[in-house]
């Protein structure tokens, strides 16, 4: 059984406020419930970006998700040493 | 900002061809922080290392990308370029401008950004250089509001949609390109505004094999136009083509004297197929060998067309050099209609499938083409639930094994030893 929608987006906070850097990528909510497809769980968190939750955070070529109090600066935490 | 000394940069600009500093030099002339673009270069050149940082905010209010994030390190020493944000604006089909529209977007970067733009790169869509984060919303209202223009994707988001000028002017297209990327683009709106991948995702679709937006090396799923039955052979031209009387293709090469026409020369011994010949003067080609190259076709287009029966065939998995280094589409289906009348249900069908299985199974920051390579082709087609066909061979096998999945296996793989033994001895 999948899980409601809240409850992904409580399991989804928790993850990301507890990850040991702030930026995850989308693959790394997957893990919070194998039962929800990949295509709804980007559903989940980018609804969670409209409701400010999160926040997206980009190298350019690939996009990550934050929580924003835990970016410092728009620049975002350092950087996470990409290529583009 | 003032006028940087920069005397290795100086020096690109007395070799044979257009430098890009003379050409930021001049835009500094009006946009001075473009000094400091070329002020932060010289400083790397000195130190061999790079002062750009990268990443970071990704977009406008309620998109999730059209903006690539990027930072000096140095912002003390470059105020002009403290933030140096690129905006990606969808190009409209087939690249149709009017100067209208192109001097508005001009007057707008020039009063929102650096001026400097780079249209139509390997990425494909509209490059607007060097912005603040301040200016990022106002930009985005005149573009939206103003001109009806809108943002292209980046990030992991689907990228803005690319085709070739298709039937809107040219004769060889084999399926309407300018339809399907217009109506996708409309259909996937939410991919290309939202991050949606584990990595970037591109489709881009050429009318027929000369692939002219190349879209076999740059783009996840490669739709290109194709045709099933005979190339079509007016006899009578070809006479004329083998009499000098039409310059061979469509006089493009006329500007130096190549000779008389030789068609054993340019064009049958150039079939890469081997499948043309001579029958005295008619040109015979066998149909079944011919691999649609265009060759034969580009040489001589008032006699040789594609056949009617047209469709695409669908390649999956280019990619520039990034991580393993360049790769070109593998062609996954040989053909399909591509028709509005049922709004492309069957492109989507596909394109949704390649979806769901790359963004489990691919990891992070993989492209789908080296998922499958990762995987190997037979577990992709079987994923796609294509069956395999000697045009997915690419050489013939150096590896004796043969690999077996359990239901090819009569009785699967829990069947009796004893039994089997009992039949055939050890
Ligand atoms: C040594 C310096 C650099 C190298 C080797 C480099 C390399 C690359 C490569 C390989 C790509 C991917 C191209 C593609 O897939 O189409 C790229 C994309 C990009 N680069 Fe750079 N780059 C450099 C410096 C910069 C700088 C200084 C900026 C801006 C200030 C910049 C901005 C971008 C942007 C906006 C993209 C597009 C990102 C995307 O959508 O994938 N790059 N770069
Ligand atoms: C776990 C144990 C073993 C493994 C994993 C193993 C694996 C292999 C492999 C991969 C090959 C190459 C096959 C080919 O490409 O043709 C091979 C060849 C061969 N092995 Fe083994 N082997 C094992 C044990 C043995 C033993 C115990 C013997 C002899 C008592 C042996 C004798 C040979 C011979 C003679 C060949 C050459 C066969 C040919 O070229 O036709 N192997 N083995
Ligand atoms: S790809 Fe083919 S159909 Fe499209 S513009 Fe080029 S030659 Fe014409
Ligand atoms: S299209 Fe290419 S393969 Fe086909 S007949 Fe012409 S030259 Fe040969």
């Amino acid at each position: 059984m999948a899980m409601s929608k809240e409850e992904l987006k409580k399991a989804i906070e928790e993850k990301a406020l507890t990850s040991p850097k702030p930026q995850l990528y989308i693959k790394d909510f997957y893990a919070v419930d194998p039962d929800t497809k990949p295509r709804d769980m980007k559903n989940v968190a980018n609804e969670m970006v409209r409701e400010g939750k999160l926040m997206f955070w980009s190298s350019g070529s690939t996009t990550m998700y934050a929580i924003p109090s835990r970016i410092k600066n728009e620049e975002g935490a350092g950087g996470i040493g990409n290529v583009e | 900002m003032a006028k940087r000394e920069t005397p290795l940069l100086d020096q690109l600009e007395s070799g044979p061809w257009p430098s890009f500093v003379t050409d930021i030099k001049r835009q500094a002339e009006t946009k001075p922080e473009c000094w400091d673009i070329l002020g932060i270069l010289e400083l790397s050149y000195k130190e061999r290392i790079t002062h750009w940082k990268h990443g970071g905010i990704v977009g406008v209010f309620g998109y999730g990308g059209g903006i690539v994030g990027r930072y000096a390190d140095v912002p003390e020493l470059f105020p002009g370029v403290e933030h140096f944000h690129t905006v990606r604006v969808a190009q409209p089909a087939s690249k149709y401008y009017s100067s209208a529209n192109l001097r508005q977007l001009m007057a707008l970067w020039e009063k929102y950004g650096s001026g400097m733009t780079n249209f139509h790169g390997s990425t494909g869509d509209i490059i607007l250089l060097g912005t603040r984060t301040e200016n990022l919303e106002p930009f985005f209202w005149d573009l939206t509001h103003d001109m009806g223009q809108d943002l292209g994707g980046s990030g992991s988001n689907l990228r803005t949609p690319a085709n070739c000028i298709g039937e809107s002017r040219c004769e060889w297209s084999c399926y309407d390109t300018e339809e399907v990327c217009h109506s996708l683009t409309l259909h996937y709106q939410d991919e290309i505004h939202r991050p949606a991948f584990p990595y970037k995702f591109k489709f881009k679709f050429s009318g027929c094999p000369n692939d002219c937006v190349a879209s076999i090396a740059r783009s996840d799923i490669s739709v290109i136009g194709t045709w099933r039955d005979a190339i079509r052979i007016d006899q009578a031209a070809v006479k004329q083509y083998v009499a000098g009387n039409y310059p061979a293709n469509g006089g493009a090469h006329s500007g130096r004297d190549w000779g008389k026409f030789d068609i054993t020369k340019e064009v049958i011994n150039l079939c890469p197929t081997g499948c043309m010949w001579m029958e005295g003067a008619e040109l015979k080609i066998d149909e079944k060998e011919c691999t649609r190259c265009m060759h034969c076709i580009n040489v001589m287009p008032r006699a040789l067309r594609p056949g009617l029966d047209k469709g695409a065939s669908i390649c999956v998995g280019a990619k520039a050099p990034i991580l393993d280094g360049a790769q070109f589409a593998t062609l996954i289906v040989p053909f399909i209609k591509v028709s509005k009348d049922n709004d492309f249900e069957e492109l989507i069908e596909f394109i949704e499938k390649v979806w769901d299985w790359w963004m489990e199974v691919g990891k992070n920051r993989e492209r789908v083409g080296e998922t499958m390579q990762r995987v190997g082709l037979p577990t992709f087609l079987s994923v796609m639930g294509i069956e395999p066909i000697p045009q997915h061979v690419k050489e013939p096998r150096s590896n004796p094994y043969i690999f077996w999945r359990e239901e090819e296996v009569e009785g699967g793989f829990a069947r009796d030893i004893d039994e089997f033994r009992a039949k055939h001895k050890a």
